[in-house]
């Protein structure tokens, strides 16, 4: 086990070492997409290898990393399923996206390099997926945010690109931020940060002694900073913004960083950090992420740009998790997790798909951007420019009649839709999704909690979105007559090195896998023991069985979901995790979340296929609600136009308050103690008055060598101050 | 004797320096690389051969220098010492590598005026008796001042003299505290200079020394001293201009070791001397008692945003450097394991990335002869080498974690946040506003399109290389490994906070 978790760590790592040695010396790396790729691959078999080997008990391996006294920094391991899981899900949508990037890429200056950042990541991914603790956990997760900083701004010749990586970083850094003040809250009360037990207590076992109602308050705080490191990352409202404009970066990159693995961290964080979660910080996670969900799904439906359509679709999918494990349905969240990770990978490649058919020369930067040449270096500012051009090769509106010119890439993402839309039974995305639909609809009814009606609701609407914004990329794109028949002509199926990724991933969208894993309580929701039902909640202890459900055997879902109830029957005032399709919550979530998709998939096909409905009459009569949703609700306004500027602006007045006041008091002090000087010694020439320091400099010493001066004067004046000091002393113990 | 022979080989190598013929340039350089590698090997023996489980001093030589008023000539290293020697010594042979091709005009004075600052570095590292401390101390004053005035930019002269004069006010007021403790230390004939007797004598129930009133003002006095050195807010302007006007080499000097000789010193005489005196600024009960803190909390966010708006490479991470210090006040102020081992690593890491970076600043000014941030762009396709070596540098410097800068940054605020929660949650502002001039400067420099009065710009040399490695090598292994060096002294810094609270519970329960 140590030898498998070794060589999924170590592989990806090693594939970029190799590249940065040879890079310091020099020497490129022709070969670093075949080095990458198999190091992924091989770390992808290991965690297959794990997940069979995986004890139903966790395996902690732990060393000490700082000791200091009493308090020691322990770093470890920490394997259960959801670690598994994670790791198999991040190397094989990795491998994929290697093997793609290997036709994507084709032709790119820095081909080599693309492969070695695409190792670290993975890498620094694994790593953060492992951790036992808190630090471990930032270390991995800082390691990321920096390698997708440097795959935004791969093409960093770009403006928009290189504007866009600083803002990811710089945004996920404010969460972080925040992050690390609650990791410094738990710190500072537990006196360590690992979260399991080992030589010591974890934080999970030392949280069940709080108790009161100070100690609520301030685990409570704790929790929701520690949720703001996943706010960050995982791009909830209102740090999202970033997520958009990191597809400035290679479409792989967005498929692999920004839409299954780095993106999902902050749910996986969120969900790790489970026991922790009291009652009123799971209610704000919830409430962050059902506003996610249905601000992203809103501007989605009214962009263009085909990655951000996704990109939106991503933000508004990750809220729904997040929503989840607010909900307390810890596993609905991460099977929305994996069935996304597939399905959104396979969105994200298809549309690289899409861009590099009409991109066949391999210049994926520079021509389009020619007009930006004459763009001034010094306009370079914190402010980033948005709302930019969408670059040809991505605009739906040049798209159209693709399926039969690439009817792979056609079909998969047709699958994938279907699979996102919730379109019912043979699609992933309907389970996980309808999982979390019921689990927050059983909540509400559990505890009778208008919170959470609400945010049913909201999520309800969310998935009706959802539905008719990926069936209208699906027409715009793939259905219809080619809108620019001169690009239209140069499109072509791609090569198989991105078919086959694309063909893995869309069996991996139908639930066999998924199933696998989130089934015959393979993952179990750890206790939450601070989660307590709201005063006025009316908890009803024969909720759990109901036996209405749809008999769904061939899937094995009810089985699962049947054991987990008799499970977890017990504790539901705990909530800990207390969804299972047996419940009448689950039946209602069910009926309404197919009828929703269903009339979003209708309104779409009214709209974008057989045009009986115009999108443009509709954007007219509601002019002010489409300008809100083009306009992403205005938050890059209010951050580049208020946080940015008035930053900038701080720190302006800061440096002239240092240069003028705070050295200007220096210097003139200076000059004060000189004239007192010249007036005792006599030694100071009082002719040359220019500058203020300056004059001591230009009398006592003149730069031809003329040392001998300085240093007579230089002294003097030293035994000067060290006789006025001795006075001074004197003086002193006179007066004690 | 094997730390005196560290100490006083780059003396010894000055000498020869001064008598090699002035022309024999290429051998000058010989010699003094020599003479600071002899060091940068002992410091390296030191290293393994140093104790980590006790906190008493090692490799002690006491030998008496000016009988008359009992001072002696006493060195020894504890684990600080050791930690701040080696920076030092491994900071030696890369200045001189780095001043290889770029000191135009008068290599010899300039060697043998880097030798003898190098002694005066080590010594203060070392010295136990605060005389002798206080002898080394001023001796990396005068090369330095010739350093900065001969060889450096062209405000040169009004730089060095600025930097003179501030650190010489600073020192005469510790020169006046220094001999305000003497004096207090006994009775005529049994006065002492030597730190760890006054140490003992400044904690013993009823002495002169373990008055609260008279620690309140030492305390000060030596802190004056050493905040000016720091730089600590509003004592921080002479910093930039000497940066902006010195040579590469002595800028790397100026942030790896000297400003760390003001943290030294808080911790070897406020802090271990003047236990009383440190409580009066640190026990958070009133606004004195905030009052180290908030310096630390002000240094952080007032430095990192004066960085954000220069737009002189070399200014702004001098600034960082500034914020960057902020971080080591706010660890020290929390007098607790974690926040004084924060601090001392934070010491030991900046001195590393700072010289990293003043390195790499040079490295662009050798080339384009100027450092205006704006005028740059693009550069990273034409210097991809460079332009790697700078990222990690920054990645670095703006607390990466996984890099060494972000351990002793994260073990500071997390002692920190012990015992003053509002200025480290504030403090944490610095760590955005860090990643943002940082990340800003890197945008403007390295990406976006090329600039065309760059086209030909040369990528970074073997030599230019060499003396960056061992530094980056050193930025990643402590990042992973950092208790290489947490190792060397936390025997030490328990120590050191446990006798605190001793003190000062002590004197208190006697209130």
């Amino acid at each position: 086990m140590v030898v498998l978790i070794s060589i999924i760590l170590l592989a990806p790592l090693t594939a970029f070492a190799v590249y940065a040695l040879l890079g310091l010396a020099n020497k490129g790396n022709p070969r670093q997409d075949v080095l990458s790729t198999f190091a992924m691959l091989a770390a992808f078999i290991c965690s297959i290898l794990l997940f069979w080997q995986i004890d139903p008990k966790p395996v902690p391996l732990t060393i000490d990393w700082i000791s200091l006294g009493s308090i020691t920094f322990s770093m470890g391991f920490y394997l259960d399923s959801v670690t598994v899981i994670m790791l198999i899900v991040v190397t094989l949508v990795s491998s994929l996206v290697h093997i793609f990037s290997m036709g994507y890429m084709h032709g790119d200056p820095r081909y080599p390099r693309f492969f070695a950042f695409l190792s670290l990541f993975s890498f620094s991914m694994l790593f953060l997926v492992v951790s036992d603790n808190l630090l471990g956990i930032y270390i991995g997760w800082e390691l990321v945010g920096l390698c997708s900083y440097l795959l935004i701004g791969f093409w960093f010749e770009k403006d928009s690109a290189a504007n866009a990586c600083k803002k990811a970083f710089l945004t996920t850094r404010v969460g972080d931020v925040g992050m690390f003040v609650g990791m410094m809250m738990l710190f500072t009360k537990f006196k360590t940060l690992s979260l399991y037990d080992g030589a010591n207590a974890g934080i999970f076992t030392l949280v069940e002694g709080l108790s009161g109602t100070g100690d609520m308050l301030w685990l409570s705080v704790a929790g929701i900073l520690i949720f703001c490191g996943a706010v960050g990352k995982s791009a909830q409202v209102p740090l999202h913004t970033w997520l958009p404009d990191a597809m400035e970066g290679p479409t792989p990159v967005s498929a692999l960083i920004h839409a299954a693995t780095m993106v999902a961290a902050g749910v996986y964080l969120t969900a790790r950090m489970f026991p922790i979660l009291t009652t009123s910080s799971s209610l704000v996670i919830a409430y962050v992420g059902g506003i996610t969900a249905i601000v992203a799904a809103t501007i989605a439906i009214v962009r263009f740009d085909i990655k951000r359509v996704l990109a939106y679709s991503t933000v508004s999918q990750l809220g729904f998790m997040m929503l989840a494990i607010g909900a307390g349905s810890y596993v609905a969240g991460l099977f929305h997790l994996t069935t996304h990770a597939f399905f959104k990978a396979l969105l994200f490649l298809g549309s690289g798909s899409v861009i590099h058919a009409f991109h066949a020369m391999h210049t994926h930067h520079d021509e389009e951007h020619t007009d930006d040449a004459n763009h001034e270096h010094d306009d370079h500012s914190l402010v980033h420019e948005h709302g930019s051009e969408i670059p040809p090769d991505q605009d739906m509106r040049n798209m159209g009649g693709l399926r039969r010119k690439m009817p792979f890439t056609f079909i998969t993402m047709l699958i994938a839709t279907l699979s996102i839309s919730g379109v019912p039974f043979i699609f992933s995305g309907f389970w996980s999704k309808d999982k979390i639909l019921g689990g927050v609809l059983e909540r509400a009814m559990e505890w009778n909690s208008i919170h959470h009606y609400i945010l049913f609701v909201i999520a309800l609407i969310a998935a009706g979105i959802t539905a008719f914004y990926m069936f209208r990329l699906i027409f715009m794109t793939f259905f219809g007559e080619p809108k620019n028949q001169e690009m239209h002509e140069m499109a072509h199926e791609s090569p198989w090195v991105m078919t086959v990724p694309l063909l893995v991933l869309a069996f991996l969208s139908f639930p066999v896998v998924n199933h696998l894993w989130f089934n015959k309580d393979f993952v179990k929701p750890p206790m939450q023991h601070h989660i307590h039902a709201p005063e006025h909640a009316q908890v009803l202890p024969d909720s759990k069985t109901h036996n209405t459900e749809f008999s769904l055997a061939f899937l094995g879902v009810s089985e699962a979901n049947a054991a987990e109830g008799e499970e977890n029957g017990h504790d539901s005032a705990h909530g800990a995790d207390g969804h299972h399709g047996h419940s009448p919550a689950h039946t209602i979530a069910m009926i309404l979340s197919i009828i929703v998709a269903g009339f979003g998939i209708l309104l779409s096909w009214l709209f974008y296929h057989k045009r009986r409905l115009s999108a443009e009459a509709v954007s007219t009569t509601f002019r002010p609600v489409y300008n809100l949703f083009w306009n992403k609700y205005y938050f890059d306004e209010f951050y580049d136009g208020v946080l940015v500027a008035l930053t900038v602006w701080k720190s302006r007045l800061y440096a002239q308050f240092d240069g003028s006041v705070v050295d200007g008091i220096v210097n003139g002090v200076g000059t004060v103690t000189r004239d007192v000087f010249a007036a005792f010694t006599g030694f100071f020439d009082n002719s040359v008055v220019d500058g203020i320091v300056n004059r001591i400099a230009e009398v006592t010493w003149t730069i031809g060598g003329r040392i001998r001066r300085i240093q007579t004067g230089a002294i003097q004046t030293y035994l000067f101050v060290v006789i006025g000091g001795i006075v001074l002393i004197i003086l002193i113990f006179r007066v004690l | 004797m094997l730390l005196s022979l560290m100490i006083f080989v780059p003396l010894l190598g000055m000498v020869v320096v001064l008598l090699l013929p002035r022309e024999s340039e290429e051998l000058i350089k010989r010699v003094t690389l020599l003479f600071t590698f002899i060091p940068l090997i002992l410091a390296v023996y030191l290293f393994i051969t140093y104790d980590r489980s006790t906190a008493a001093s090692q490799y002690i030589a006491n030998i008496t220098w000016i009988e008359k008023f009992n001072i002696n000539y006493h060195v020894g290293i504890d684990g600080l010492s050791v930690t701040l020697m080696l920076l030092t010594a491994l900071l030696g042979p890369i200045c001189v590598i780095a001043s290889w091709r770029n000191i135009e005009k008068g290599i010899k004075a300039y060697m043998a005026l880097f030798l003898m600052l190098e002694t005066g570095m080590l010594g203060f590292f070392a010295a136990m008796d605060l005389f002798l401390f206080y002898v080394f101390f001023e001796l990396t004053l005068l090369p330095m001042y010739f350093l900065i005035g001969v060889w450096g930019g062209p405000r040169r002269e009004y730089a060095a003299i600025k930097f003179f004069l501030y650190t010489l006010f600073g020192s005469v007021l510790m020169l006046v505290a220094m001999i305000a403790v003497y004096l207090a230390s006994g009775d005529p004939g049994a006065r002492t200079f030597d730190i760890p007797t006054l140490i003992a004598l400044a904690s013993t129930e009823g002495h002169a020394l373990n008055s609260l009133n008279f620690q309140i003002w030492v305390f000060l006095g030596f802190f004056i001293g050493f905040a000016v050195k720091v730089p600590i807010f509003p004592f921080h302007t002479w910093l930039p201009d000497a940066h902006v006007e010195a040579p590469t080499a002595i800028s790397v000097i100026l942030a790896g070791v000297l400003l760390k000789m003001g943290t030294y010193g808080l911790v070897r005489i406020n802090m271990a001397m003047f236990p009383l005196g440190l409580d009066r600024f640190t026990n958070g009960s009133d606004f004195w008692g905030y009052s180290l803190a908030l310096l630390g909390f002000i240094n952080i966010v007032y430095g990192s945003f004066c960085a954000l708006a220069q737009t002189d490479f070399k200014k702004l991470v001098a600034y960082s450097s500034i914020g960057h210090m902020g971080f080591v006040i706010l660890g020290l102020a929390a007098r607790n394991d974690t926040g004084v081992s924060g601090a001392i690593l934070q010491m030991f890491n900046h001195g590393v990335i700072s010289a990293m970076l003043f390195l790499l600043v040079g490295v662009l000014y050798d080339r384009a002869h100027h450092r205006e941030i704006n005028r740059f762009g693009g550069i990273g396709s034409k210097m991809p080498i460079y332009t790697g070596i700078t990222t990690l540098a920054f990645m670095a410097s703006l607390g990466l974690p996984g890099l060494s800068g972000f351990v002793g940054e994260a073990l500071s605020l997390l002692g920190a946040f012990a015992k003053y929660k509002t200025l480290t949650i504030l403090s944490t502002i610095g760590i955005v506003v860090g990643a943002a001039y940082f990340l800003w400067t890197l945008q403007r420099v390295f990406l976006g399109k090329l600039n065309p009065d760059y086209e030909d710009i040369p990528e970074i040399n073997k030599r230019e290389i060499l003396t960056l490695v061992p530094l980056g090598i050193l930025t990643i292994l402590l990042g992973v490994f950092p208790h290489i060096i947490i190792d060397m002294f936390s025997v030490s810094v328990t120590e050191l906070t446990n006798s605190l609270t001793e003190a000062i519970g002590t004197f208190q329960a006697n209130l």
